[in-house]
């Protein structure tokens, strides 16, 4: 009966166009699911975080203690591997600012000139950016080994014995050698990164500078520099991004030693929380480095959301 | 004059020739070390320094290295965590970055935004709480754990390529697909996918290089044997085997074999991607 009256009522061409989706919903349902997901297992972890970092707990018992400030201050004041953490990520990250970005910007100025197996150099400079870092550090380890290492061996052979070290195991020197790693392994991302900025420079503002009567370092500073304002600050802001996030390659070359003298606040979190079970100060250590980075990374982020 | 011009760009085209010859050679020590390290017997190479030649080559290592690594498993796993993770976080991806590149509503500079933010977002930040997640999900300790993270530190950077590269798509084609009587589903399936072929391509290698060499958030959320990926399972073997360096070698090549032919035969379309947006125009 029912049956009946419903095909009665509606003629078939109205049945088969369903139930229409308001217009301005639209761009909303094609976010749904990303907002959704990246709500749910990244902003919001993020603010449990916070939460947490304000409270006196070991990640497991269903007791937390309500510390306020206590964890970040103990950060700052009391906790002394906390503070040379701070300044290990402060150190390598004024190293990453400088180093692979003025060899990175080398490199691309010699390989933009097209020379011969300029692919070919490219290819060999970018090579150990897409390998993971925990092998990475586990080569250079190896590299590192006192006796039987490529390092010692090559120091030894060329008559600089005396330069010879334990590297990794050695307080003053386990943070350089770690970041002569990172180096190596990193040097690719400012060349491609400036690669890509030399070639999007008009050669003809090169031409009027040359005609104009500019030697090659005035073209360099009047043309070049200019020209890649730009990717400065994509490459300098990814150093700086990058140099407090650091963990995998100091937590596979050092696990933070000799002692504690290599521990980054990035490692430094991970024991506290998930060694050591301070889930509480760990968050707040995490905290620190989420707000230092979010912080340095608004112009970026600004950059990025334009055009 | 003229030849003096010339003869001294060729000079200066040798000189940096030859500077990057040396360089590329520093850079492709610690490949060889690991190579001359991996095919050869441990009396051997401790007797004989990493810069020998080998006596024999013991492709035995690699062997043995894959078996008492446990290797098969780790690369099962982080094989399977691609096929899950890849694809689901790409097209997640994609349906965000098409209204955000095409269609005008409100708010969309302000989420644009935020998702870039999370570009900046250190994992760390997430670990203890995504940990607590698994375990009340009753997934901790299982590979499933990994996709729900992987995917929404994996949305910022797809977003942002895909937004850009779907902005290069000329309109006209979506305006006709509507006019043909195409829901705004259809055209983004049926048009702006298959017309973004080559960015989705790239953005795939990009993820499938990011998911096999994360270490961090599997490090916290998996600890069983079983669940393991390729670096936390190498690092796992570094731990049984650590003066065992031959054995060692072999097994970091055996997992970064797979990156490094990746990258050589697809560099074309990685290195493009990784740039994109960097550079106007």
């Amino acid at each position: 009966m029912s049956e009946i009256t419903l095909g009665a009522r509606r003629p078939v061409i109205v049945r088969r166009r369903r139930w229409r989706i308001p217009v301005t919903a639209i761009p909303y349902l094609f976010l749904a699911p990303a907002t959704l997901w990246y709500a749910a297992f990244l902003v919001y972890p993020m603010l449990q975080s916070l939460y947490v970092s304000f409270f006196d707990w070991d990640g497991l018992s269903p007791t937390m203690t309500f510390v306020g400030l206590e964890n970040y201050i103990n950060i700052f004041a009391v906790d002394e591997v906390a503070r040379l953490a701070l300044w290990n990520n402060i150190l390598w990250t004024v190293g990453a600012l400088v180093l692979p970005t003025f060899f990175g910007l080398m490199l691309a100025l010699a390989l933009n000139r097209r020379a011969p197996a300029s692919t070919l150099f490219r290819t060999i400079f970018y090579s150990p950016a897409v390998l993971p870092l925990v092998a990475v550090g586990l080569i250079w380890a190896w590299m590192y080994n006192p006796h039987f290492g490529v390092v010692n061996v090559t120091l030894k052979a060329v008559g600089l014995r005396s330069w010879t070290n334990g590297w990794l195991s050695n307080y003053e020197m386990a943070l350089p050698a770690t970041f002569v790693t990172f180096i190596w392994s990193h040097v690719g991302f400012p060349m491609i990164f400036y690669l890509a900025g030399l070639q999007a420079i008009s050669k003809d503002y090169y031409e009027a500078a040359t005609i104009d009567g500019a030697n090659a370092f005035q073209r360099f500073r009047h043309v070049t520099m200019p020209g890649l304002a730009e990717t400065h600050v994509i490459v300098l802001s990814l150093a700086v991004i990058n140099g407090f996030k650091v963990f995998d390659l100091v937590y596979t070359m050092t696990y933070g030693g000799p002692g504690r003298s290599t521990q980054v606040l990035g490692t430094w979190m991970y024991f506290q929380t998930f060694q050591y079970y301070h889930a509480g100060y760990g968050s707040a250590l995490a905290w620190v480095i989420a707000a230092i980075v979010l912080v340095i990374a608004i112009p970026y982020i600004r950059r990025m959301s334009r055009g | 004059m003229m030849s003096d011009v010339r003869r001294q760009r060729r000079l200066e085209q040798t000189v940096i020739f030859l500077g990057l010859l040396a360089l590329s050679l520093i850079w492709l020590t610690p490949f060889a070390t690991v190579v001359l390290s991996a095919i050869r017997g441990q009396g051997d190479l401790l007797a004989r320094g990493v810069f020998s030649l080998p006596k024999k080559i013991a492709w035995s290592n690699f062997a043995e290295a894959w078996s008492t690594g446990d290797f098969s498993i780790y690369f099962r796993n982080s094989l399977l965590l691609i096929a899950m993770k890849v694809p689901l976080g790409i097209f997640i991806a994609a349906l965000a970055a098409y209204p955000l590149a095409k269609l005008r509503f409100r708010f969309s500079g302000a989420i644009f935004i935020f998702f870039l933010a999370g570009l900046a977002v250190p994992v760390q930040v997430t670990l203890q709480p995504l940990l607590v997640m698994m375990k009340q999900l009753g997934i901790a300790n299982s590979l499933f754990a990994l996709v729900p993270p992987y995917v929404a530190f994996g949305l910022p950077f797809q977003i942002f390529v895909l937004r850009g590269f779907f902005r290069l798509i000329p309109s006209e084609l979506l305006e006709a697909a509507r006019l043909d009587g195409a829901s705004e589903w259809t055209a983004f399936l049926r048009v702006m996918l298959p017309l973004s072929v080559p960015a989705l391509a790239t953005l795939c290698i990009i993820d499938v290089l990011a998911t096999w060499n994360e270490f961090l958030i599997a490090l916290v959320l998996i600890s069983a044997k079983e669940s393991r990926t390729v670096p936390v399972g190498l690092l796992q073997f570094q731990g049984e085997y650590s003066s065992q360096y031959t054995l060692l070698m072999a097994g970091i090549l055996i997992s970064i074999v797979p990156v490094i032919a990746i990258f050589i035969f697809l560099q074309r379309y990685f290195v493009a991607g990784l740039t994109a947006g960097a550079v106007k125009g």
